[in-house]
């Protein structure tokens, strides 16, 4: 994962009172023209993978002429049923949930204490949180290869990628957890649920877990979302993730491998709707937690 | 699981509660901070000890003494020129995201049809921010490439792009492909600092007999500087430590990111070791620079936004 | 030659009226405050004259210039918002000097003039201070001070006092009455409290949906109320259903009131009349209406008795002054002088 890109989140976010709201609705140029063009840029590049993955055309030939030709899933059906894609894609999946487990398993409760019982070092785990961003994936995976030597016990394993992938995606599941969090009162839930009797576990899953759900499930997704994509450590460390794998495969199977690309994408745009549409409960307006989250970048690479 | 949720209705008097219900005395050193060993144990060992070993080794002189020669080397030669053009083209794309996220989330909040577009529109920006490495390599090499669809198009209009040089290893290439994830983050992070700039302040403006010329002058854009120094830096550092796009399109090696990779590929003598992972140091160092920098201005602009 | 004037002013947004026929004139030096509930339109009436929305028709003029089509950066009106309209990234200086700068007075004059102003709403210590680092109530008056270094022809206030504490809400009222009586600057003060309005104004417009239901002084607003909605709406009002008798005189549970109010409405109708509870009496038998104490609330001055009176099952409200000895479940009989009621229809 190279450029894995954290915005602190964007809190605060108040459904728009500027300017034109009440003095007349006029149809401006400018805006919307820019608006147009960007709409365009982002489109394009999606269009032209199309045509690569679903046309069965050779790419040379490619062009207006051949708009229309051909047109069919064959390159992708040919690629899913490839064994290598299978079992890149089961080790991808593997990994997804074991970084999700873990990532939910080692922050969830260390957010809760924080809140809870050691405020004062809100800001110091803060500071940690952004330090993944500091020390990019490619040096991060430099620094492994360091120590590799020392632990080829470990890193022997391909599930030695979970613990990284944790620390890729830190900064914004570390954030997503915490504004679930503190949009709580916590201090209040746990003395209520403790006064009726529970323990510390019930308390955890009974009284907390329930109304986080809208922060885990959106770290759970994003953290998927990252390491589905995530190429830098996997390459340098020769895994055969799913992009790792797509990489390869392009050598071999070029319409195949676009195919997969395209797959990925659409794969990962789904997620995020979805987690959209699961955040968005209350009423029209973005929940803070879904913004933390759609303001971090992931850089599935 | 459906059990009932515990939800509370009403407060319980919750100082005497907490008293008696948390640790039952405060003990002199607080000794909740054990709590959090795990998570900065994990953290120790998975990012500060790789992190401490690059370091570690690009402190290391040929021979295998310590000394500052390979973080010296990296920066010559080759090295150099690597670092500048990464932190040229980085800069340069950065700027182009920033214009361009800037007037996208200016044109987002203030467009007419104002609920579902701007939703859509941060929706979307929230997916394409995340897009980099391998599909959107591909999506390039698709658009872009030597038989890409645009660039046939625009051969076909008299203009071919490769023979006037371009590349996804040049500066206008990068910015192209960088500006996918740039623009929507530049957008993503601008959207709230626009939406803080309050109504009164324009109204007030023109009121005391300023245009709009004088509003954004005076007010808009001083306000709006941090957040937009911010993105500046937050998208520098962002294209700077990107690899895997760049690995997928090209095998430049003037390109950092994918110059440290070449070293840890192996296809390097014994004892230029040192000089790859002063490489990784000097990565570091700047993107430490550049994150700092970025804290202490949003920082800045969150306090304008709560004012 | 009225200081500002609004004729016939009709404003719409889509399909809502909100400005419906205004007509008022503001007199040189003077201080009116528009008061009515969210909705009614004093904030669209005060926007309008300041040029941040189009009026569809009608016209507005200041002094003797009409200034209806004058874009809102020319119009020569200090303005004080609700809230949060100090620029962030200039200090108290900074934004009180910036309307000098934009009309281009040298830096002497403007440092001297900046000076005065924070000297009138006694601020000058805070003057490198920034926004964030100031009281809402601190922020008004820099607001304000900020409206009146250009010296405007009229100053217009968009509820300045809603977003501050109570406390220094009235500190603040009567602060800004003094500064304006001071400068004798013609204002336009927009409330939905009237208890501000009734005690800072020279004259109160009463708005309703749109409309100007009463112009006049606090004190011809509050014991002449135009309308029911005035009544209502400006102090409070005792609700009883009545029938009219004749010509001024309503029959109230039985019992016979003289009312000039009811003069508009036929014989024998039905109504409700609308008491001010200082216009109703705690009586000997005999001679009023008998009910029961309900509440007796002491409140230094005066006393409220709730009385829920047998023949109307309304439970009325009673100012007595100073201090009444009476205890709830106690029988008592209650008078009413009509002279000031109002009438509505029943229905």
């Amino acid at each position: 994962m190279s450029h894995m890109v954290n915005v602190p989140p964007i809190e605060n976010v108040v459904p728009p009172k500027t300017g034109p709201s009440r003095t007349g609705r006029r149809f401006r140029i400018g805006p919307n023209l820019v608006l147009l063009f960007c709409f365009l840029f982002f489109l394009f590049p999606l269009l032209a993978m199309a045509r690569f993955a679903l046309q069965n055309v050779p790419v040379v030939l490619l062009g207006w002429s051949t708009l229309f030709d051909k047109w069919s899933f064959s390159g992708i059906t040919k690629a899913l049923g490839d064994e290598g894609f299978r079992d890149a894609l089961t080790l991808s999946i593997k990994l997804a949930i074991g970084t999700v487990v873990l990532t939910l398993g080692l922050l969830l409760p260390t957010a809760i204490w924080v809140h809870l019982r050691v405020p004062r070092a809100r800001a110091f785990i803060e500071f940690l949180t952004v330090l993944p961003y500091v020390i990019p994936a490619i040096a991060l995976v430099a620094g492994i290869k360091v120590i590799q030597p020392h632990v080829r016990w470990f890193l022997n394993s391909d599930y030695s990628l979970i613990p990284f992938y944790v620390i890729l995606a830190l900064p914004f599941t570390y954030r997503s957890l915490d504004a679930g969090i503190r949009s709580l009162d916590l201090r209040t839930l746990v003395d209520a649920s403790r006064s009726l009797g529970a323990g510390w576990g019930a308390t955890l899953t009974r009284a907390l877990v329930p109304n986080l759900r809208t922060a885990i499930i959106s770290s759970a997704f994003l953290t998927t979302a990252v390491v589905l994509g995530e190429y830098t450590i996997a390459n340098v460390l020769l895994r055969d993730t799913l992009p790792t794998f797509t990489q390869v495969f392009r050598a071999s199977e070029p319409q195949g491998s676009f195919g997969l690309a395209l797959l990925t994408l659409v794969a990962t745009t789904a997620l995020f709707a979805l987690l959209s549409v699961l955040t968005r409960k209350r009423g029209g307006t973005i929940d803070t937690p879904v913004v933390a989250i759609a303001a971090t970048a992931t850089d599935a690479s | 699981m459906t059990d009932a949720v515990i939800s509370v209705e009403g407060r319980t008097d919750g100082a005497a509660l907490s008293a008696s219900l948390t640790t039952p005395s405060r003990p002199p050193r607080n000794w909740a901070w054990l709590g959090l060993l795990p998570f900065l144990a994990f953290l120790t060992l998975f990012l500060i000890i790789p992190a401490i070993s690059v370091f570690q080794e690009s402190l290391k002189s040929p021979d295998g003494s310590f000394g500052f020669d390979s973080m010296g080397q990296a920066f010559k030669g080759q090295n150099r020129d690597a670092f500048f053009f990464s932190i040229r083209f980085s800069a340069y794309a950065a700027a182009v995201g920033v214009v361009l996220g800037a007037l996208l989330a200016y044109a987002a909040a203030t467009a007419m049809r104002p609920r579902w577009l701007r939703n859509l529109v941060t929706s979307f920006s929230g997916v394409a921010a995340n897009l980099g490495g391998i599909p959107l390599a591909f999506a390039f090499l698709a658009l872009l490439g030597k038989q890409g669809v645009l660039t046939k198009i625009i051969t076909a209009a008299g203009f071919d792009l490769y023979d006037h040089g371009f590349g996804f290893d040049t500066v206008p290439g990068l910015i192209t492909v960088y500006s996918y994830f740039n623009i929507p983050l530049m957008l993503l992070i601008t959207l709230p600092a626009i939406d803080g700039l309050k109504v009164s302040w324009r109204e007030a403006n023109a009121n005391l007999g300023g245009t709009n010329w004088t509003y954004w002058r005076r007010v808009g854009l001083p306000v709006l500087a941090p957040s937009l120094l911010g993105g500046f830096l937050l998208l520098f550092a962002n294209s700077f430590s990107a690899y895997a796009t760049a690995a997928a399109l090209t095998d430049s090696s003037r390109i950092v990111s994918l110059r440290l990779a070449f070293f840890l590929g192996g296809d390097v003598n014994a004892g230029e070791d040192a000089v790859g992972f002063s490489l990784a140091s000097w990565m570091i160092i700047i993107m430490a620079i550049a994150m700092g920098l970025y804290w202490v201005l949003r920082k800045r602009a969150e306090r304008w936004q709560e004012s | 030659m009225s200081a500002l004037t609004y004729s016939t002013i009709r404003k719409t947004f889509g399909p809502t009226v909100a400005l419906e026929g205004l007509n008022l004139s503001v007199q040189p030096g003077e201080l009116i405050s528009l008061l009515g509930p969210s909705g009614c339109g004093k904030t669209t009436a005060l926007r309008v004259a300041a040029g941040f929305e189009k009026c569809d028709s009608g016209t507005v003029t200041v002094g003797e210039r009409d200034i209806t089509h004058l874009p809102a950066h020319k119009r020569n009106m200090g303005m004080v918002f609700q809230s949060y309209s100090l620029f962030p990234n200039l200090t108290v200086e900074g934004n009180v000097e910036y309307g000098l700068r934009t009309r281009g007075f040298d830096k002497a004059e403007r440092h001297r003039r900046v000076g005065e102003m924070l000297e009138l709403v006694q601020l000058t210590a805070m003057a490198k201070r920034y926004a964030h680092q100031m009281s809402g109530g601190q922020q008004q008056r820099v607001a304000l001070a900020r409206a009146l270094a250009i010296q405007p022809e009229v100053l217009l206030l968009d509820e300045p006092l809603s977003a501050l504490d109570a406390k220094v809400r009235t500190t603040l009222r009567d602060e800004i009455r003094r500064i304006q009586t001071e400068l004798g600057i013609t204002t336009l003060f927009v409330t939905h409290d009237q208890e501000e309005a009734l005690g800072i104004s020279d004259r109160i417009g009463v708005m309703s949906n749109g409309r100007l239901e009463q112009l006049g002084t606090p004190r011809e607003v509050y014991r002449h109320p135009a309308s029911a909605f005035v009544a209502r709406f400006v102090g409070s009002m005792n609700e009883l259903p009545a029938s009219v008798v004749g010509n001024h005189a309503v029959r109230v549970g039985g019992m016979a009131v003289a009312t000039s109010a009811a003069s508009v409405y036929p014989d024998g109708h039905d109504i409700k009349l609308l008491v001010r509870p200082e216009d109703m009496r705690i009586v000997d038998a005999g001679s009023g209406l008998p009910g029961t104490i309900a509440s007796c609330t002491f409140q230094g001055a005066s006393t409220v008795l709730g009385v829920r009176i047998d023949a109307l099952d309304v439970l009325a409200s009673v100012h007595v002054a100073g201090v009444a000895d009476l205890t709830p479940g106690e029988r008592v009989e209650v008078g009413i002088d009509g002279t000031r009621a109002v009438c509505e229809p029943a229905a």
